[in-house]
């Protein structure tokens, strides 16, 4: 056993991981603010990649001045979409809920592609591509970065969860009904929660539209991002976090085990079984609030 | 005259109906005097429409798909017959729902932040918290534990502190005494009544339990099947023999020939 | 053609529980499947094999989803995955040998085997997290199927389908293929039909609404989830035999991806969670509007001279099926069949409803 590379491929796991709770704060925060499961964080997240290179490029501005216009942009979507659609299905059954948001992913990257093109484009952060060393260990820079505005997001939103309005949105996703009666406006925050996802999306679109180029893969990321949201327990940035990181190193030693012996690819088999066994285990996830159903 | 009842009546309802999903007629006219600063009761047996009126009056009843389809409410001689909900809370109307609805994955103390009214200051709400904790010292043991496992009587505590924190100035509050202890309903009744004498504060309390209701309130409305029938002073309504028998539980032995002549009375008057 | 309800009057519950309880109905079917009989002679092949045969196959397999999400109440996003089981089992078994009769109902049988271990995680969640578990159930099986070359058909991952034969007779036209989408299409709609008058139906009903409260009642849901999970597979491998053996002839793992399994269940909401007719909307819908857009759209822009991008032309589709599936749920949640229903129920009485008022 070859100590230094399995720390290694833990390390890089974890940082991986923690660019999959990136995407997944946007997922958990949709949740937390409004039980409902946002199937189209991946085409937001592609959206937001777009979006940041659309003003770059076809504009001309500079880059980090592109990004918190992006964001700005993605978090009038995020309004937008609470406004037009989310609104009028509260209330309905989780499929049609479901369904919907689907219906939406398919809609954002459709639109996305048929306005920017397939082709992959690259991001071109100025981050650069030398390794970094961390005594024998080789550590990518742009994981580094990534694995910092995670943490950093993760940091602000647990502070903005003690805020007044956090409460409030914590409040909406405990009892619209309640909600109503002290004068919360339940729509406004759902809203406000879509429209900080967006932002997440754009956080998210730019760190791995720098790692793998802004493309339609972008979308993909969502199957991974879901299994972090969920065994995190899908309302909890801090299970977010914890759980990415877990994911990140059980897919990244895993498939350096299993690759050899199924002949490649078997990070996505990893994922998928993660996310089986977290359901059947413990649906509530690591850090999950449970909820009782009563007849 | 119209005007000197308007300006007595904090809150008045005249003749409202309200349809659930354009079909189920729920409430059939009912009409409803709070005066400012009274204690109303609205009394009646499930399904009587009492808090299909309460949500009529907090705006609640969009959420279940319901609309005022006939007649007016009037709030300190504004209409608000059409407001929403969050508006009608701004105003100062507050509705304690049934079932003891606390945020049950937030502490007590963040269940009271929640309910803060948006550009209410910092300290109004530390001072407005304090004044809640003083009339429930058990909530300032807890405040913060979570919410969900506060016992029942608790969480009811804290459902009228939340509403409390929006500064109403009309406090409607569905069955309070749903599911407690006698002592408990005790408590809680006493505290509301110091709060409505101390802070001048208008209450219509919905109640199944109508001898601890009426024992708080100086008048009461009787409603059945959608519709007011009966409507007096908390002795007046104590001492009728058809509340006695239906609602007190009270009353001479019932022997077969009263119970007939009961149910063709109680057909009368809904 | 008015007044259709006149003279309806069901005095007992064998004439109320008839599949057409109103005689309007039953013409409309009938007519409607000889309409279905005739389509070879009417409908030139190019569009019979292009439209009407996919719509068919579809919307048997569409019929199977909403055994299961409408009326078992059980969401499932791996049923592209059930198809591509049943596919791949009864090709290869084709190949092997089997008459072709035998080889569907092997490959509706194993779909069963397979399709009812996704009843296993029904057994223990639902709503979202059965969801998400279908969801990963299904990467898992796009994963085996890519990963194992001895089922996706070496290293070009594509295994040609043998020669359609049933009943001894070789199906190389398109009208035979045709004939074969269809009458499988109706066995579907029979059973679907049916299923709403037997206790089975009425058993799954309750499963949907509260499985628990079924369970108080008698219902053993462990059972009836299984028996749905396994009765909808079957439809979905053969669906996705037939799907192979008379449009695709190739079967590619891409086939049954989980965009796919998305699509169909897109396919049942957009349609109707529970309706039968819906299906047939929903399907027809989803699978054929997207295209007749980008006609309009290619038609539009050569007609005002403009140039439209080659790969903005091949994207418009998506969003414009992302789109629908939006709208439809915006307008009416309950899907095409309420709102045909709605249209019905209206039409039913009319002139009559007018002067309640």
């Amino acid at each position: 056993m070859d100590w230094v590379f399995l720390s290694e491929l833990a390390i890089n796991g974890a940082l991986t991981g923690l660019l999959y709770s990136l995407f997944a704060i946007g997922l958990v925060l949709i949740y937390k603010a409004s039980s409902v499961p946002n199937l189209a964080q991946g085409g937001l997240t592609m959206v937001g990649a777009y979006v940041v290179l659309a003003l770059a490029r076809d504009v001309g501005l500079s880059l980090w001045l592109a990004i918190p216009l992006a964001a700005v942009v993605m978090f009038g979507l995020g309004f937008g979409i609470e406004r037009v659609a989310l609104r009028r299905l509260a209330g309905r059954p989780v499929v049609m809920i479901l369904m919907l948001t689907l219906g939406l992913d398919i809609f954002l990257r459709g639109t996305t592609l048929a306005i920017w093109g397939g082709t992959s484009r690259s991001m071109e952060l100025g981050v650069s591509y030398d390794p970094l060393f961390l005594g024998d260990i080789f550590i990518s820079r742009i994981h580094l970065v990534g694995a910092g505005v995670a943490l950093a997001l993760f940091v602000a939103f647990m502070l903005f969860f003690q805020t007044r309005t956090g409460i409030k949105l914590r409040a909406i996703a405990d009892d619209y009904m309640a909600s109503w009666s002290v004068g919360i406006s339940v729509e406004r925050g759902v809203g406000l929660s879509w429209a900080l996802a967006s932002v997440v999306a754009v956080a998210a679109g730019v760190i791995w539209g720098e790692i793998q180029g802004v493309d339609q893969a972008l979308s993909l990321l969502l199957l991974k991002g879901l299994t972090v949201a969920v065994l995190g327990g899908l309302d909890s940035i801090l299970g977010a976090v914890i759980a990415g990181i877990i994911l990140g190193v059980v897919e990244n030693v895993g498939a350096d085990f299993l690759d050899p012996l199924v002949g490649g690819g078997s990070r996505e088999l990893i994922v998928a079984a993660v996310l089986i066994l977290t359901v059947m285990i413990r649906p509530h996830g690591l850090f999950g609030r449970h909820d009782i159903e009563r007849v | 005259m119209q005007e000197k009842v308007e300006a007595q009546n904090i809150l008045s309802m005249n003749s409202v109906e309200v349809l659930y999903d354009n079909v189920m007629l729920a409430i059939k006219g009912v009409s409803v005097q709070v005066p400012t600063g009274g204690m109303i009761a609205l009394l009646g047996s499930n399904g009587a429409g009492k808090s299909t009126t309460l949500k009529a009056i907090s705006g609640l009843l969009k959420a279940e798909r319901g609309r005022i389809s006939r007649g007016g409410i009037t709030f300190q001689g504004t209409d608000i017959t059409e407001a929403l909900a969050q508006k009608r809370v701004e105003m100062g109307i507050c509705h304690v729902i049934e079932g003891r609805r606390v945020f049950e994955h937030l502490t007590p103390d963040e269940n009271l932040t929640a309910a803060a009214p948006r550009g209410m200051s910092r300290s109004t709400l530390s001072a407005e918290k304090d004044k809640i904790y003083a009339y429930f010292p058990r909530l300032a043991e807890r405040r913060n534990s979570q919410a969900g496992y506060l016992s029942g009587g608790e969480q009811q505590m804290l459902a009228i502190g939340r509403a409390l924190v929006t500064q109403p100035k009309l406090l409607m509050l569905d069955e309070p005494s749903l599911g407690l202890a006698p002592f408990l309903v005790e408590e809680i009744f006493g505290i509301l009544q110091r709060i409505n004498r101390e802070e001048g504060l208008s209450v219509l309390l919905v109640e199944q339990n109508a001898l601890a209701a009426l024992e708080i309130v100086s008048q009461g409305y009787l409603i059945e099947n959608g519709r007011v029938v009966m409507h007096g002073t908390a002795e007046a309504l104590k001492s009728n023999s058809d509340i006695q028998e239906f609602y007190l539980g009270g009353g001479e032995g019932t022997d077969f020939h009263n119970v007939k002549h009961y149910s063709r009375r109680k057909r009368w008057l809904s | 053609m008015f007044y259709r309800l006149s003279g309806v009057h069901h005095a007992n519950y064998v004439s109320d529980s008839r599949i057409f309880k109103v005689p309007a109905d039953r013409n409309l079917t009938a007519f409607i499947f000889l309409i279905g009989l005739a389509a070879p002679f009417i409908i030139p092949s190019l569009y019979l094999n292009s439209y009407m045969l996919p719509w068919l196959i579809w919307t048997a397999a569409a019929l199977g989803l909403n055994l299961v999400t409408g009326w078992a109440g059980q969401l499932h996003l791996g049923y592209a995955a059930v198809m591509a089981v049943g596919a791949y089992s009864a090709i290869h078994a084709a190949r092997f040998g089997v008459p072709w009769e035998f080889a569907l109902i092997i490959g509706g049988l194993t779909s069963s085997v397979i399709g009812s271990l996704f009843a296993f995680a029904a057994l223990r969640v639902k709503g979202l997290y059965l969801a998400l578990t279908t969801l990963a159930m299904q990467f898992v099986m796009d994963w085996v199927l890519t990963h194992s070359p001895a089922i996706s058909g070496g290293s070009h991952a594509s295994l040609q389908s043998p020669t359609l034969a049933l009943l001894g007779q070789e199906i190389t036209t398109d009208t035979g293929f045709y004939y074969v989408a269809f009458g499988w299409c109706v066995l579907v709609t029979i059973f679907m039909l049916n299923l709403k008058r037997t206790g089975l139906g009425r058993a799954l009903v309750a499963v949907r609404e509260k499985d628990f409260a079924a369970a108080i009642l008698g219902v053993n849901s462990f059972y009836y989830k299984i028996l749905a999970f396994a009765t909808s597979s079957f439809i979905a491998g053969v669906s996705g035999a037939l799907l192979v053996a008379t449009f695709f002839f190739l079967a590619a793992p891409e086939q049954f991806s989980v965009a796919v399994s998305i699509q169909v269940l897109a396919m049942v909401i957009v349609g109707g969670l529970g309706s039968i007719i819906g299906s047939y909307f929903g399907v027809a819908l989803i699978l054929l509007v997207p295209g007749i857009v980008n006609g309009l759209v290619v038609t539009l822009s050569d007609g005002l001279g403009m140039q439209i991008n080659v790969e903005t032309l091949a994207h418009i589709p998506n969003a414009v099926y992302g789109a629908l599936i939006v709208i439809i749920l915006l307008i009416e949640p309950l899907g095409l069949g309420k709102l045909y229903g709605n249209i019905r129920d209206y039409l039913m009485v009319w002139p009559f409803d007018q002067f309640k008022k």
